[in-house]
C-alpha cells in the first residue's frame, strides 16, 4: 500500500514539473561606457528609454555597462542620460529570427551596421562587435566625456 | 528518463556477462525447444501510449498496436502500428506535429520453454521504424521591450525513420492473454532540413534533434488460437486426396475392366 501511495506521490510530481517551459532567450546589446580621456571603463547614473516610447529601460542606474534591446526594425533609437546629460542614440542594423526550441521559441538577432549619436557628451562610439546574439557579449563602447571637477 | 537508461545499461551488461559466461563453455548445448508453441496471430495493444502527457513535456498522445506470430520456432516476426500526436502551447508558442508510424522487425526468444504449454517469452529484437508526419507552428511571439512581433509557419511536411533494438518479456497470464514490457533503445537514421523551423518531434520516436533516444512500452496482448499450419496442412491433404480420387476415377473410366459373371 505504502508503495502505491509513494508511486502517486512520484508521478503527482513528476506532471507538476514537467509543465515549466522557458521564455526564449533575449539578444541584447551590450555597450561598455568608456572616459574619453583616460581610455577606462567609467560609471555613470544613467536613465535610458526608447524614443517614441514611455516606459524606462534604465531609471538613473550607477552603471559601467548598459544593455540595451533592439527592436526588429531596421533602426533602434535611445534616449540616455548619463549623469543627467540627454544624449539621443541610433542604432541601424539587420535583423534576423532565430529558433531557440519548440519548448521556448523565436528570438531576434542583429548585425549592427551604423551607430549615430548627439554629442553633448559623448565623445565616440567604436562598434567592436557587430554580432548582438543571445549570448550577451560587448558590442559596442561609448566614450564620453568625463564631468569637470569642481576646483574650488 | 535517466532511470530507463540505468535500467537499459544494466540489461545490456547482464546479457554481454551471459553471453561470455557461456562463451567458457566448450560446448553450447542446442536448444531442446525447436518447436512452436505459439499458435496464430498474436495483436496487441501499447497501454502506455495513451497516457505518455504524464512525463513528457508538451502535450503527447498516441495509441499503438502490434501483431506478431511466432512463424519459426522462437523467432516472431512482428508489424507495429500507432499514432502520434504533440502539441505544445504556452505564452510564446502554439506547436502541433503528429502522424502515423509503422514498424517491422522480428524478435527472438532466448528462454528456454520447459514445455509446450510454456509460451512465456524473454526476448530481444529489431525493428524499422517510418513515419510520415507533419508539423504546425499555429503562432508564436517574440516579446520586446518594443512591439512584440507575432506570425506563424505553414505546415511542413517530412518523412523520418529509425531504427530500433529492444529487449523485453511476454508472459501469459491466463489463457492466451499475455502482458510484457519492452525497452526500446531507438537510432535516428535522418533527419530532414525543413529551414524554419526544423523539425522538432518525430511521431512514433520521440524529438528529432536526439541522434539517440530510449523507451519504454507496456502491452496487453490476445493470441487468436488458429493454427493456420494445420488448416494448410488439411487443404493441401484434402487436395492430395481429391487429386487421388480423380486419377482413380480416370483410370476406371478409360480402361473397361471385364466384368466377371
Amino acid at each position: 500500500m505504502k508503495r502505491i501511495i509513494y508511486l502517486i506521490f512520484i508521478l503527482l510530481g513528476v506532471t507538476a514539473c514537467k509543465e515549466v517551459f522557458e521564455a526564449p532567450p533575449q539578444a541584447l546589446l551590450k555597450a561598455t561606457l568608456m572616459n574619453s580621456t583616460t581610455n577606462k571603463s567609467i560609471e555613470s547614473i544613467v536613465t535610458s528609454r526608447g524614443v517614441g516610447l514611455d516606459s524606462l529601460f534604465y531609471s538613473k542606474t550607477n552603471l559601467s555597462e548598459i544593455l540595451l534591446p533592439l527592436s526588429a526594425k531596421d533602426t533602434t533609437s535611445f534616449h540616455i542620460s548619463f549623469d543627467s546629460t540627454i544624449e539621443t542614440i541610433s542604432l541601424t542594423h539587420s535583423t534576423s529570427m532565430k529558433y531557440a526550441s519548440m519548448e521556448s521559441g523565436f528570438y531576434n538577432e542583429y548585425k549592427l551596421l551604423k551607430v549615430d549619436f548627439s554629442r553633448n557628451r559623448i565623445d565616440s562610439i567604436l562598434i567592436t562587435d557587430s554580432l548582438v546574439t543571445k549570448t550577451w557579449h560587448e558590442n559596442i563602447k561609448i566614450y564620453i566625456r568625463p564631468l569637470p571637477t569642481n576646483g574650488n | 528518463m535517466r532511470i530507463l537508461k540505468f535500467t537499459f545499461v544494466l540489461c545490456l551488461l547482464t546479457a554481454i556477462s551471459y553471453g561470455q559466461a557461456d562463451q567458457k563453455k566448450k560446448y553450447k548445448p542446442s536448444r531442446t525447444d525447436n518447436y512452436i508453441r505459439m499458435k496464430g496471430i498474436r495483436f496487441g495493444a501499447d497501454i502506455t501510449r495513451p497516457f505518455q502527457d504524464l512525463w513528457t513535456k508538451g502535450n503527447r498522445y498516441g495509441s499503438e498496436f502490434s501483431a506478431d506470430m511466432e512463424l519459426w520456432p522462437n523467432l516472431f516476426p512482428v508489424f507495429e502500428s500507432g499514432i502520434d500526436i504533440m502539441k505544445i502551447q504556452t505564452n510564446y508558442i502554439d506547436y502541433r506535429s503528429s502522424g502515423s508510424y509503422s514498424r517491422i522487425g522480428m524478435d527472438y526468444n532466448f528462454l528456454q520453454a520447459e514445455n509446450k504449454n510454456d509460451k512465456n517469452i524473454f526476448f530481444v529484437g529489431l525493428r524499422y521504424g517510418f513515419v510520415l508526419a507533419r508539423q504546425q507552428v499555429n503562432s508564436y511571439l517574440i516579446d520586446s521591450y518594443w512591439t512584440p512581433t507575432t506570425g506563424r509557419f505553414g505546415s511542413q511536411n517530412y518523412f523520418a525513420h529509425w531504427g530500433e533494438f529492444l529487449l523485453g518479456i511476454k508472459g501469459e497470464i491466463v489463457n492466451n492473454v499475455y502482458m510484457g514490457w519492452t525497452i526500446r533503445g531507438k537510432i535516428r537514421m535522418n533527419n530532414k532540413d525543413l529551414g524554419m523551423p526544423p523539425v522538432y518531434f518525430i511521431p512514433g520516436y520521440g524529438k528529432a534533434d536526439k541522434g539517440f533516444s530510449l523507451d519504454f512500452t507496456y502491452s496487453v496482448y490476445y493470441n487468436i488460437p488458429w493454427d493456420f499450419r494445420k488448416s494448410i496442412d488439411r487443404k493441401k491433404a484434402e487436395a492430395e486426396n481429391k487429386r487421388a480420387g480423380m486419377a482413380i476415377k480416370k483410370l476406371t473410366g478409360t480402361k473397361k475392366l471385364p466384368i466377371k459373371k
